[in-house]
């Protein structure tokens, strides 16, 4: 064991993980503890939840007013 | 058409962490889609498409920014709670392993937990968050664009977008968890 990592730290590091952006020795040892930890499991499952629930929201729709002023502009720029 | 249909609502909101006023941040969005226009011929495909017109965009926003003497402090944006802690520390002991466990969201009824409610309570939970920290939870995980574009398109160091990423996401996650005690408490 190169590398330990305690519940407190390993949250600071849950979207880094998630991203794949952790260095090895740090990765390894966040799974390690995922593997003995349910506090810390349930967070991260909870995190991945979230994530999932925000990507269910779709961007605001510009009001037509503002898409039309837009579109006439653009239509006039590249005409 | 549909690309700038589909970028322009973002666009608005990044355009407007640099200037002063709603007019303005329109003005530079046209501005940016004009630069687009005439700098297409140049646009290498070495980034996405969509990098490279927010980094258009955030230029010309800058230096609009500059020219109304704005100049907005990256704290102001990013939020000044970057190192504060994910979680309340009293849940640790000193050696900082849990001494109360968080709830548990597994076993909840799928209809509650991603129900019209909680869609509103994330919704809103985004929009109290400081600007950079929304923009970035909004095309991470609303829009789903990669670590790499966010970064590049923003102008933010891989530390900075995945801090401000994980400081969002962890609001969220507090404000379903609070959502989640009321309805069933």
């Amino acid at each position: 064991m190169t590398h330990q990592i305690v519940c407190r730290d390993l949250l600071e590091v849950i979207t880094g993980y998630l991203d794949g952006a952790l260095p090895a020795d740090v990765h390894a040892a966040v799974e390690e503890h995922l593997s003995g930890c349910d506090g810390c499991t349930t967070v991260l499952e909870e995190f991945r939840t979230t994530i999932a629930l925000t990507g269910t929201l779709t961007e605001e729709q510009i009001t037509d007013a503002q898409r039309d002023t837009l579109l006439a502009a653009f239509r006039g720029w590249a005409g | 058409m549909e690309l700038v249909e589909r970028l322009t609502p973002s666009m608005r909101r990044v355009a407007r962490m640099f200037v002063s006023t709603d007019a303005v941040a329109d003005e530079v969005v046209q501005e940016a889609w004009v630069g687009v226009l005439k700098g297409i011929d140049a646009f290498e495909g070495r980034s996405s498409l969509r990098t490279w017109i927010f980094r258009i965009l955030v230029n010309t926003a800058k230096t609009r920014g500059q020219r109304e003497a704005r100049s907005v402090p990256f704290a102001t944006l990013a939020g000044d709670d970057l190192d504060e802690p994910t979680w309340d520390p009293t849940a640790f002991d000193a050696d900082g392993n849990w001494t109360s466990l968080p709830m548990d969201w597994r076993g909840l009824p799928e209809e509650r937990l991603a129900g019209r409610e909680t869609l509103a309570v994330i919704g809103r939970a985004i929009e109290a968050l400081p600007p950079m920290q929304a923009e970035v939870i909004r095309l991470r995980d609303v829009l789903g664009w990669s670590s790499e574009e966010v970064r590049n398109a923003l102008g933010l160091t891989d530390t900075n977008q995945r801090v401000l990423l994980h400081r969002a996401r962890a609001k969220v996650r507090a404000a379903i968890e609070d959502h989640l005690r009321s309805v069933s408490a």
